[in-house]
């Protein structure tokens, strides 16, 4: 495992068919433009950021990689308890507030271990390893009923078309503050709301690729499949041990994730699109680790390939430099 | 089949309050040693509230 390339960009472009037909070539000058752009707000001149950009890869390669193999333990231990938890609390074994609580946990942490899967940082694309890859992710999002190649296809779309409000599939989680955020979180879940999943099956519609044609039909499978479980458990009396190891912790887990993955790193979201503006750098009350290590999620946008345990450490080593870049470092 | 399956999400809602909330209602009456109102029975109370409740978010597009 680990990974055999360096890149800046979000990776698997080979998932990534974009919208309206435009393909991935004709994104990249956009991503570049803002890269390392000719003339820019930040006063710098041309080597002044040339130089500046080699210091900032020559830093972030030192946490690139690493150990994966505790995303793997984390996800495929995880599903596993989390499957254990609907036999054993439907015999008693497990009392239901504790298996409430654990699957809430597990629900959330999931798409923390789909999350490198789904930038291929666990095994890359052609290595021997790739299956525990794409399996990490496979069983990583079960719980939030969010198909894996779904979660992926959006994600990669979230990196390259960050802050765009008509690109962009989390832009519906924007919101005014951190009340109304938390708010929409619900909200965008409701039946007749282009919001969340919704907007994301719209979005793959539109895409129209047989890569987006295959993740609609598992997100249904996967819908249909929790409303069957959902469904027999509760007329067969387990309505309770349903709605608690299931059905809340996933709405919990969605609006966590919401949350501090998509509203609180890159609000407020209007026209900041650049690549060293688009995510912010903020001061959790939960602290790092209880919000997902999302206080540095900056290191994530720049690097996708540095996993997110190591983004906190990536950042202090990153300071200086994104100090020049004109980011907002006085928060952390 | 892409209809129906467009029907069937469609639907959804209303088909959720049938099938998850109206045995969680009277799951739940039952767990608290709560009897339903009017003499119904916990599982005809639960299918009150959840067979309404979910053509409301079919016909509103919200649950509340």
């Amino acid at each position: 495992m680990g990974l055999r390339q360096v890149a800046d960009g979000p990776i698997g472009d080979e998932y990534l068919l974009a919208r309206d037909g435009v393909g991935v070539e004709t994104l990249a000058p956009e991503t570049d433009r803002s890269a390392i752009p000719l003339t820019g707000p930040d006063g710098l001149d041309r080597h002044t950021r040339r130089d500046l950009r080699k210091q900032e890869l020559a830093v972030a390669r030192e946490y690139m990689g690493g150990a994966m193999w505790p995303y793997v333990v984390a996800a495929w231990g995880g599903f596993a308890l989390w499957v254990s938890l609907f036999p054993l609390t439907m015999l008693d074994i497990v009392p239901l507030p504790i298996a409430f609580v654990i699957s809430c946990v597990l629900a959330t942490g999931g798409y923390v271990t789909s999350h490198e899967a789904m930038h291929s940082n666990i095994a890359q694309k052609g290595s021997k390893r790739r299956w525990v890859n794409e399996w990490v992710g496979q069983v990583s999002t079960i719980p939030i009923v969010f198909p894996f190649s779904m979660a992926r296809l959006m994600h990669l779309e979230h990196h390259y078309h960050c802050n765009d409000p008509e690109k962009d599939p989390d832009y519906t989680d924007e919101a005014p503050n951190a009340l109304m955020a938390w708010y929409k979180t619900w909200y965008n879940r409701q039946p007749g709301v282009d919001g969340s999943i919704h907007a994301y099956k719209r979005i793959l519609n539109e895409m129209g690729t047989p890569e987006a044609a295959r993740s609609l039909k598992e997100t249904m499978v996967l819908q249909l499949v929790f409303m069957a479980v959902l469904f027999t458990m509760a007329w067969s009396g387990y309505a309770i041990e349903a709605a608690l190891v299931w059905w809340l912790p996933r709405h919990i887990g969605l609006s966590y994730i919401r949350f501090y993955l998509s509203w609180a790193p890159h609000h407020p979201r209007a026209g900041r699109t650049g690549r060293y503006e688009n995510t912010y750098v903020f001061k959790s009350r939960l602290g790092h680790v209880l919000s997902m290590c999302m206080e540095t999620h900056i290191v994530h946008h720049l690097y996708p390939n540095i996993p997110n345990h190591r983004t906190r450490a990536a950042y202090m080593a990153l300071k200086p430099i994104l100090d020049q870049r004109g980011v907002d470092i006085t928060k952390l | 089949m892409e209809a129906a399956v467009k029907q069937l999400f469609r639907w959804m809602p209303f088909i959720f309050g049938i099938g998850f909330i109206a045995p969680l209602v009277a799951q739940s009456l039952a767990y608290w040693d709560i009897e339903a109102p009017f003499g119904l029975s916990r599982i005809y109370f639960g299918l009150l509230i959840g067979a309404p409740w979910g053509l409301y978010a079919v016909w509103r597009g919200r649950w509340i």
